[in-house]
């Protein structure tokens, strides 16, 4: 159905430009008829002045031509009047058709698959480099993105929850999803730049296997989660200004507070809480992930 | 208390998980399959008594409970074994052999689990519980959280079928007003006056947010009530929303609570299921809908109009105040924020009247607090207490003193926005109007308890630290005034101190304090404050005399190894530096070039030969 829609405002512009160019080209027609009308008229006016002179006669001959003209010069008048107005009204319907085309309201009556169709087309000079998916690696990322989009909607609003939704899948914010996103919707580019750098949620570069995440609420800050975090990264050499190591292992975050205060100083990793650590004692939890057990 | 019918409760809240809960339930679940008795083992949320997880609770057919604290696999075992009388012939044999040798020797089991027993009556437990008032937390820990059912057991929803079948809205709000119920986010404003405002909001669209974006550090009493009782804020964001007429209501909870947010969601799902929501509810035209939205990690979203830009997929910074959210919020509409807490507190109010919750605190502070009690004591955890009970009653007899023997020095109310109280005056009450007095603020509730080994300097620098990153950026204020006023704090731990810094930092406080829009601004110079207040002293060291009177400042601290040193070479293995060298059977010493200050060697220290100095 909104296909047809698009389809019969698609054939209201085309019509509304046939119409704006009939129009110039009547317009044009008629002026130029004017233009060689005129100096005619005004020959046989002369005609008609310098016989009137030898016999009276033919003044009511002149009349009548000055008649005839008027007439004619009026009924062109209205001609074009109406020519003219019905060039706005073709404009008007033109523009505002082709800019219903053109702004994404138009796009967006498209189905979802022809969108696709259209949006793939450009695009498969450079193939897309977004990594490889935990879990779901089978899905395109053009389907996953489109997914995620068709659930949370289209609006500004949707801004957070679609950034959530990539991140929890990508565990970072790839720019090729980032860009499908801003075409996929109303969000733009500089909305996804303020809101990926303001929340500290969201990262735009990769992420270890493994996210540890060291509580430094006040609970564990007075516990010494400074310690934790120093002796973590020392272990893991991880170099001073990064969060990752170099196998790309282990993440390590500083975060404000999980919320396990009584169990200070915490840390949580890939989501599971450890509490009441000691330096020692959270690198040996790390170990336990390290080995192959399944988490 | 033996036999069928008993129900056995586990403690699964995140501190219970991270204290080993699972392992403990894949135990109990084990061996009660294999009793093949009737037991039901139920999930259940948190009871408060964190310093006691993982926490186990049998409730036997007589109503009954005991409960069983610090619960390890083994003993879960034990447990299930001595509560349940099995059902198959053997293990029932086996169950009887096993009881009848208990009775000999040392006392097998029994004995075993005593250690484990949690005794409500007497000893630690009872003076934990015994101070508290339980209205907010009243079914933490005693329901599952995700059983609509047990929460329809506890009088669950009535509070909200009796608004919808016998109050007006006017009615309702004047029963809200009438108790004395204030804003338990932290500014303490009316619940009943902004429930009044919202509901005068000309008709059209109006939203309720249950804001449960618990940022302060050290604090987490909306994740254990979300994570133990959702329903109960379900039906609190009900009844508010149909007090000012709102058909839309949202819960913004933090990312980092994901099993809060999952239990929510559940809550609402199985609500809307029984048709307690929406167009469902019999004999009512109240449409509500309910949506869940995650916050993505920002500490400035707790502020009310923060957090509305961010639910429209703004970057989350705060509005000049008029219009408030009242009038123009999410959406541009009238907009009703309330504190998970706030909201929890609702349907208690609405079932009993709003006279026994007056009944309860001071003058102008009503009803009960919650408070994360953490940091250096012995009982941390959850509690809950009446307004007007005083802090040393919370640290001392809740809380169960200062760990390990050491002298209470503070305790720190509020998180970044409040301040410290130190030890003397800790007779003040729990009451919004007191604690403002001190400088500090009630705050949402985080109480994190300090000893003479922490130092206040170097708490303002967190705190500052915390509010300077956080900060959205808005108010020059608020950006720049606390970054210089962490220059100088960082200054000052790094034995770096100038001459006038303290008197800039009143300054840069005062400053920042006023020019700032928001509560995070208005209220960051209150750790620096509120320290510079109480512990002069302690500013004076670490300016003057480039001393940490605590021993905590890294800069300006040594260890030392002591004459008990007997040379076991525990230090010298887990220095991760070298700094010490490895001479067994001589007193170690530290070389103070290598020394990163760790803190490793003296914990790996059996003889306590290495002390923290400060020239």
């Amino acid at each position: 159905m909104n296909q047809t829609l698009h389809q019969r405002v698609r054939w209201a512009a085309w019509i509304a430009a046939a119409a704006v160019a009939v129009c110039v080209l009547l317009l044009t027609i008629s002026y130029a008829a004017a233009r060689l009308q005129a100096p005619r008229d005004e020959k046989t006016v002369a005609e008609l002045k310098r016989k009137v002179r030898e016999d009276a006669s033919f003044a009511p001959r002149i009349e009548a031509e000055h008649k005839r003209i008027t007439a004619a010069l009026q009924q062109r008048r209205k001609r074009d009047d109406v020519i003219a107005i019905v060039l706005l009204l073709a404009a008007s319907l033109f523009v505002a058709a082709a800019k219903w085309l053109a702004a994404c309201g138009g796009r967006r009556q498209l189905p979802m698959d022809r969108l696709v169709q259209l949006k793939a087309a450009p695009r498969q000079g450079p193939a897309l480099t977004l990594p490889a998916a935990p879990g779901g690696a089978e899905e395109p990322h053009q389907a996953f993105v489109e997914r995620i989009v068709e659930q949370h909607g289209r609006s500004r609003e949707a801004a957070i929850p679609i950034l959530q939704a990539i991140q929890a899948h990508y565990r970072y914010l790839p720019d090729e999803a980032l860009k499908l996103v801003c075409e996929l919707t109303e969000i733009t580019p500089a909305q996804i730049a303020g809101s990926s750098s303001f929340y500290s949620q969201f990262r735009r570069s990769p992420r270890g296997r493994h996210v540890v995440r060291v509580c430094h609420g006040t609970a564990c800050h007075v516990a010494g989660a400074r310690l934790i975090t120093d002796e973590l990264r020392r272990r893991l050499e991880i170099p001073g200004g990064a969060d990752t190591d170099a196998q790309r292992l282990f993440t390590v975050d500083e975060v404000a507070c999980v919320g396990c205060c009584s169990l200070a100083p915490v840390i949580m990793v890939d989501g599971q809480t450890v509490g009441k650590l000691t330096p020692t004692g959270a690198c040996d939890a790390l170990d336990g992930i390290r080995s192959p057990s399944p988490a | 208390m033996k036999g069928k019918g008993v129900e056995i409760r586990i403690g699964l809240g995140s501190c219970g998980i991270a204290g080993g809960a699972e392992a403990v339930r894949a135990a109990i679940e084990q061996e009660a399959r294999q009793a093949g008795a009737g037991a039901v083992v139920k999930a259940v949320g948190c009871n408060g008594m964190c310093h006691r997880e993982p926490l186990v609770e049998v409730a036997g057919s007589d109503g009954g409970t005991v409960l069983y604290g610090n619960v390890t696999a083994e003993a879960a075992r034990s447990i299930v074994r001595r509560h349940v009388r099995p059902g198959a012939v053997q293990a029932r044999l086996r169950w009887a052999a096993e009881r009848v040798a208990g009775l000999f020797g040392n006392g097998g089991a029994r004995a075993r689990l005593a250690g484990y027993r949690v005794d409500r009556g007497s000893g630690g437990a009872a003076s934990y519980l015994g101070k508290q008032q339980r209205i907010v937390l009243e079914n933490c820990g005693e329901i599952d959280p995700e059983s609509i059912d047990d929460y329809l057991a506890r009088e669950g929803y009535q509070a909200l079928d009796k608004c919808l079948r016998q109050l007006k809205p006017a009615e309702l709000i004047q029963i809200i007003t009438d108790s004395g119920l204030r804003g338990r986010g932290g500014a303490g404003f009316g619940t009943g006056l902004k429930w009044d405002l919202a509901r005068r909001q000309p008709e059209g669209d109006k939203y309720v947010i249950c804001n449960g974006d618990e940022g302060d550090p050290g604090a987490f009493m909306d994740r254990l009530v979300l994570e133990s009782d959702p329903h109960r804020v379900v039906e609190g964001l009900a009844i508010a929303a149909y007090a000012i007429g709102a058909a839309e209501g949202i819960f913004y909870i933090r990312a980092e609570y994901p099993l809060a947010v999952r239990r929510i969601r559940e809550a609402v799902r199985q609500a809307e299921e029984r048709g307690l929501l929406g167009r469902g509810i019999p004999g009512s035209d109240f449409p509500l809908r309910l949506e869940v939205r995650e916050g993505a990690g920002a500490f400035v979203c707790g502020e009310e109009t923060a957090l509305i830009r961010s639910l429209e997929g703004e970057r989350g910074t705060p509005r000049l105040r008029p219009p408030y959210p009242i009038q123009r919020g999410y959406r541009g509409r009238p907009t009703l924020v309330n504190n998970v807490e706030t909201l929890a507190c609702v349907p208690w109010i609405v079932r009993r009247g709003a006279g026994p919750f007056a009944a309860l605190g001071t003058e102008k502070s009503k009803g009960t607090k919650v408070f994360a009690l953490a940091g250096k004591i012995n009982r941390g955890g959850l509690v809950e207490v009446p307004m007007g009970i005083t802090i040393r009653e919370v640290v001392e007899d809740i809380g169960g003193g200062i760990k390990d023997g050491r002298k209470f020095k503070a305790v720190q109310l509020g998180g970044p926005s409040g301040g410290c109280i130190p030890a003397r005056l800790a007779g003040t009450p729990i009451d919004y109007e007191a604690l403002a007095s001190t400088g500090a603020i009630m705050g949402s509730g985080g109480l994190v308890v300090l000893d003479d080994s922490d130092c206040m300097v170097d708490l303002a620098r967190f705190f500052l630290r915390f509010t300077q990153s956080e900060s959205c950026g808005k108010c020059t204020f608020c950006r720049i005034g606390t970054k210089r006023m962490l220059e100088i704090l960082e200054r000052l731990c790094a034995g770096q101190g100038r001459s006038g810094d303290l008197e800039n930092l009143e300054l840069l406080a005062g400053h920042a304090g006023r020019g700032s829009l928001c509560g995070l601004g208005q209220t960051a110079p209150n750790p620096v404050l509120t320290t510079l207040r109480y512990f002069p002293e302690e500013y004076k060291a670490h300016l003057l005399e480039k001393r940490c009177p605590a021993g905590r400042c890294t800069a300006l601290i040594r260890y030392q190894v002591t004459a008990g040193c007997t040379g076991c070479t525990s230090c010298a293995q887990v220095c991760p530096v070298k700094a010490i060298a490895y001479r067994p059977y001589e007193r170690h010493e530290i070389d103070q070039d290598l020394c990163t200050r760790c803190d490793m060697c003296r914990q790996a220290c059996q003889e306590q030969a290495i002390e923290v100095v400060s020239p």
